[in-house]
């Protein structure tokens, strides 16, 4: 074909220099997409050693600048309250009543706003249709008893001398029906500050401090309260607490009704971790929201910052703890190192290269903050907050010792309750929305991130051989079909047409994707069913019907001399195939980065290699039978369950899996309306399944 | 009767006399205000302060001005000379732990937003064209005469500025930039319309250097806090309030201010030898080739106070062809070190010429109890004037003399008709 270019070069004007390397691509697509795959995995390996350091952008933010004032007034109190709190589960074995209304009274004793919030726990269901929409409070089943409401206590400063317009969030979960010493620390953690933020004159924001009903789970009662709070709806039915004779205890300077402050500005969740046997104090930081949602750096920032600089806290970030100890991983970063060496001796000016054990730690990082981001469920309450474009992380304090074993309470509260200031009175410096950093970003370590500039290389570079093999394939195909000397029009434009077969084909696989993943939407209905029966019947759903739509389609299973053009049909229906995958995978892209760019890594291989396996068994050369084989096992990673499992056990080191921990995982995936759920049924799905067919097609 | 009418004819000469050097005055200033204000002197002092930047974390660039509206103030200018541009309002955000109080230290000491702090132009009424239109005097007309600069050709003005700068760009609310090509051209404008005859332009901000890279007219000296490429740091944090509180060239220069009055005579060039680049963390630039005197000569009083000649009559509204306008003594105030006799041979066709713009524009004056010193300058005016009172009393002397001289004349007549 080269030849028949160069010789038609000699005739004809030069064509255009692009035309002319879009064909060299194409004609080399092999090539191509070998190379950009390559390049891909290496760029996606070489980003941890790309990242940058992270630095507070914002101008305005100035963390840090002004002393704390947190008094040990402040602190004792907040010690009472936990002391109190805690005695209250020992004398009347934790009601719920009390322990509320201690609060609001400590509340009170502050001066600020206070009022409770009622709410129903929204059962996670599966709305099929609501994937990207803000979650309704209109579907609240009628027969729920006054015992399953949940009863928030949210209590507001009000900025002395602002606009009140704008408001700051501080959440602590606290589930009052069971009372541990960390939840009770966490509220003395909050109190203390809020009695520091009741008095003091530089308040620009609201201060509203939401006491969160955790006993139907904190993001339940976090995403109720702020429903009620952005979104009121006046026709609803009314949680009427004299009905359910809840609050007639309590005295009356609370204020009836929902009490609201300003815009929030950003919110903070903050929790003491249980478990002690830590090495040191230590901060976790969680960020992600639902579908891969990063609340903006300079949030984490500021934390990051106050926390290592002036309360000399070590922080943390969720890491893939099975790579730390990878060998290959290691030999990767002494490899990564020794070229960053070699770059610095050739000009000092290139800073690149990282020493191995860092590579290995930002690796692990990495991967798991695109695990978390690509999963699409929110890791804490502060996911709540995201979906009304609010900014909102959760702090997670690990005390060095267990909160039951510590004696020293005091110092604790301190440390804490000094960060948190710190951070309230950076975030009340703010003079707009947090808009100066990044909101798309990899975290590799704390205080390093990748942002989207960089981190779309290898995604790119993985996606790019898509649909240069689709070309090649549909123009291979098309110039291999055998044409009468004496051709029509008709049938010419027949034969251009030809891969309308093919689409129909993928649309058709498509919409069995729909419909599979819309299954479990019903099987929800049916009461009394397991999880691995709930997984059987789906199964068996599935496969039932692609066997029924392949037969309808005409699959050519009892062929035994297939037509020449039936032999091309394959390679048709592969270019088509490519170029579903490619628009799936751009779509997903825009929607969640982080499943695109595993989706990608999952089934591009399996998509490009794909070729009929009867082909390379009639060969019989050790080339094709490898490429067969290669076939088969990328075939078995990229079914979804067997990609689940094995990510599974990539995260989890604890073992024991079950076929049923995938119906869960699915489950979880609608619950929370991820969008990865509908990336898995509407686009992974359905590829592989043309893939195998092709895999399986005769040839 | 002969000495009578010789003393009649002395004084319709003296009359004729004063007549024709009125006229001549009046020829002499219609020429000088087409000749360059080189021939002019200084009269009068104003200062137009701007702070550029917005948002609380600026809040230094406020302190910057304030603290130098109220050095100013406290050499001597007084308020209705002073255009007082902040674009924000710090004293009264809410983040500001101590309400309506702007320091510049972190000692607390000194308030700066106290009770007589006028403030001409105030948030968003900063902006680039209120600055173009102080400085070219092209106002609406409804624009009050306190948000004017109503400086003629005799003006010293002091023009300082503070705020986010760039390479050849000063940053105005966030949303403008005044370029250094704009303030040139307004400062040529400036000079075309008579409406300084020196000014000092002093910027702090990051590249400040670059500001003054287009300017052309002559009288005009200027420093920066900063050559081009550097930044200008603020000086330190006040961790009570949480914000930086004043920047490094500001803070040094106040130092310098804090240690004179108004009678100090410390030159400019003793101002600008005092900036240590170490300490200010970057260089500070002035530029001096459009300006004409020696810097060793000049007082910083010229530009930061307002010391100068001036000249005080006793009432305020005379007719110049009454008699009384002799009456009137000139007094010149000097903040100089230097002797008055050199430049006498000068000054006298020059206090002539004053006499009438001063007596025209009297009420804009300070108060005698502002004058620092008087030195009598008695010009060939002053001897005149003496002259002129010698011949009243004459008058009176002859009025007497008839008088008694008709008291014989009446008694010989009625002796006569008895």
């Amino acid at each position: 074909m080269a030849e028949a270019k160069t010789h038609n070069n000699s005739n004809k004007p030069r064509p255009r220099i692009l035309i002319y390397l879009a064909i060299q691509i194409i004609t080399h697509s092999t090539i191509v997409s070998v190379i950009c795959f390559i390049a891909g995995i290496v760029a996606l390996l070489l980003l941890p050693v790309l990242a940058k350091n992270t630095y507070i952008s914002e101008n305005a933010l100035m963390p840090g600048s002004a002393t704390n004032m947190l008094s040990s007034h402040d602190v004792a109190e907040a010690n009472k309250l936990v002391k109190d709190l805690t005695d209250l589960k020992l004398r009347s074995n934790g009601s719920p009543i009390e322990s509320r209304k201690l609060i609001a009274q400590y509340m009170l004793g502050l001066d600020a706003e206070v009022t409770y919030h009622n709410f129903y726990p929204q059962l996670n269901q599966f709305h099929p249709l609501h994937f990207f929409t803000s979650p309704d409070s209109s579907i609240i089943s009628k027969n729920i008893s006054c015992a399953s409401i949940g009863i928030n206590t949210v209590g507001i400063i009000r900025a002395p001398r602002g606009d009140g317009k704008e408001a700051i969030v501080l959440v602590t979960p606290y589930n009052p029906k069971k009372v541990v010493l960390g939840e009770a620390l966490s509220l003395g953690v909050a109190y203390s500050v809020f009695s520091l933020l009741s008095r003091v004159t530089w308040l620009a924001k609201d201060i509203i401090w939401l006491v969160a009903d955790s006993q139907y789970g904190e993001y339940s009662s976090v995403s109720a309260w702020l429903r009620e709070y952005q979104a009121p709806q006046f026709h609803r039915v009314v949680v009427n607490s004299e009905t359910c004779n809840e609050s007639s205890t309590i005295e009356g300077n609370l204020y009836s009704g929902f009490r609201r402050a300003g815009t929030i500005a950003a919110a903070l969740v903050v929790k003491i971790a249980e478990d002690g046997n830590h090495f040191d104090d230590s901060l976790n930081i969680y960020a992600e929201a639902s579908n891969g949602q990063m609340p903006n750096l300079d949030l984490i920032n500021i934390v990051n910052y106050l926390a290592v600089h002036k309360q000399h806290l070590r922080i943390k970030v969720s890491k893939m703890w099975s790579l730390l100890g990878s060998k290959w991983l290691n030999t990767l970063g002494v490899f990564w190192e020794c070229i960053g060496q070699y770059a610095r001796r050739l000009n000092p000016q290139w800073k690149f290269g990282i020493p191995a054990n860092e590579y290995v730690e930002g690796t692990a990082t990495l991967a798991s903050s695109m695990y978390y981001q690509g999963l699409g469920v929110p890791t804490g309450p502060h996911g709540a907050f995201r979906d009304y474009q609010v900014d909102a992380i959760t702090v997670e304090i690990s005390p060095k010792v267990s909160p039951t074993k510590m004696n020293r309470h005091i110092d604790f509260i301190f440390r804490g309750g000094r960060l948190i200031e710190g951070v309230v009175r950076s975030i009340n410096n703010l003079l707009e929305k947090f808009h100066q950093s990044f909101f798309l970003y990899l975290l590799t370590s704390p205080s390093k991130f990748v942002s989207v500039g960089v981190y779309m290389i290898p995604f790119a570079l993985l996606g790019a051989p898509l649909p240069i093999v689709a070309a090649s394939l549909y123009m291979f195909s098309s110039k291999a079909t055998p044409q009468a000397p004496v051709a029509s029009e008709v049938d010419f434009s027949l034969e251009s047409w030809k891969w309308i077969n093919s689409a129909k084909k993928v649309f058709v696989i498509h919409l069995w994707g729909v419909a599979v993943s819309l299954l479990p939407y019903f099987l929800c209905r049916i009461p009394g069913l397991t999880p691995t029966n709930n997984l059987t019947v789906w199964g068996s759903f599935a496969v039932l019907s692609l066997v029924i739509l392949f037969s309808m389609l005409g699959y050519p299973t009892s062929v035994a001399v297939p037509s020449e053009a039936e032999k091309r049909e394959w390679a048709n229906l592969k270019s088509v195939t490519l170029s579903a995958i490619f628009i799936g995978l751009s779509l997903m892209s825009v929607i969640n980065f982080a499943t695109a760019e595993i989706g990608a890594l999952l089934i591009v291989p399996f998509c490009l290699m794909a070729r009929p396996l009867m082909l390379d068994i009639q060969a019989r050369s050790m080339r094709t039978l490898l490429l067969a084989t290669c076939n088969l096992a990328l075939g078995f990673i990229a079914f979804p369950p067997c990609a689940f499992l094995l990510l599974k056990s990539a995260f989890d080191s604890s073992g024991g899996y079950n076929i049923s921990d995938y119906w869960n995982w699915m489950e979880s995936l609608w619950a929370w309306n991820s969008a990865t759920y509908l990336y898995i049924g509407i686009v992974h799905l359905p590829c592989w399944a043309l893939c195998i067919h092709i895999l399986f097609h005769p040839s | 009767m002969e000495f009578c009418f010789l003393r009649i004819l002395k004084l319709t000469m003296k009359v004729l006399v004063m007549l024709l050097l009125f006229l001549g005055n009046i020829k002499n200033s219609t020429a000088y205000f087409s000749s360059s204000s080189e021939a002019t002197m200084h009269t009068n002092n104003w200062a137009v302060l701007v702070c550029t930047s917005r948002f609380w974390f600026n809040y230094r660039h406020m302190a910057n001005t304030l603290s130098l509206y109220r050095t100013v103030k406290r050499l001597g200018i007084p308020d209705e000379r002073i255009i007082l541009m902040l674009a924000d309002d710090m004293a009264c955000n809410a983040r500001n732990k101590y309400p309506a109080q702007v320091f510049n230290n972190e000692n607390h000491r000194l308030n700066l937003y106290g009770d007589n702090v006028e403030v001409d132009y105030r948030g968003y009424e900063v902006t680039v064209e209120n600055f173009l239109r102080v400085l070219t005097g092209r106002h609406e007309t409804a624009v009050p005469r306190s948000k004017r600069l109503l400086s003629d050709e005799g003006s010293h003005i002091l023009l300082y500025m503070t705020g986010h700068g760039g390479d050849e760009f000063l940053k105005f609310q966030d949303s403008e930039e005044l370029q250094s090509h704009d303030l040139a051209d307004a400062v040529k404008q400036m000079k075309e319309k008579g409406r300084f005859k020196e000014l000092l332009i002093m910027v702090d901000t990051c590249q400040a250097s670059t500001l003054f890279s287009q300017l052309q007219s002559p009288g005009v000296l200027a420093i920066g806090s900063s050559m081009k490429g550097e930044n200008s740091y603020s000086h330190h944090l006040d961790s009570d309030v949480g914000v930086s509180v004043v920047d490094r060239f500001t803070f040094y220069t106040l130092a310098f201010f804090e240690r004179l009055n108004i009678y100090d005579n410390a030159s400019l060039s003793s101002l600008f030898n005092s900036y240590n680049p170490n300490l200010l963390m970057s260089t500070a630039y002035y530029r001096r080739d459009l300006y004409q005197r020696h810097l060793e000569e000049v007082p910083v009083t010229n530009f930061f106070g307002s010391v100068m000649e001036t000249i005080h009559t006793d009432s305020a509204y005379t007719s110049l062809t009454n008699k009384n306008f002799g009456g009137a003594k000139t007094k010149t105030f000097l903040g100089q070190s230097f002797s008055s006799s050199d430049i006498n041979s000068v000054r006298n066709s020059d206090d002539e010429d004053q006499f009438n713009n001063l007596t025209a524009e009297e009420d804009q004056h300070d108060e005698a109890g502002q004058c620092i010193f008087c030195a009598m300058d008695s010009g060939h005016l002053w001897s005149f004037i003496l002259g002129n009172v010698s011949t009243h009393e004459s008058v009176d002397f002859f009025v007497c003399y008839g008088l008694v001289l008709m008291l014989p004349l009446l008694v010989f007549s009625t002796w006569l008709s008895l």
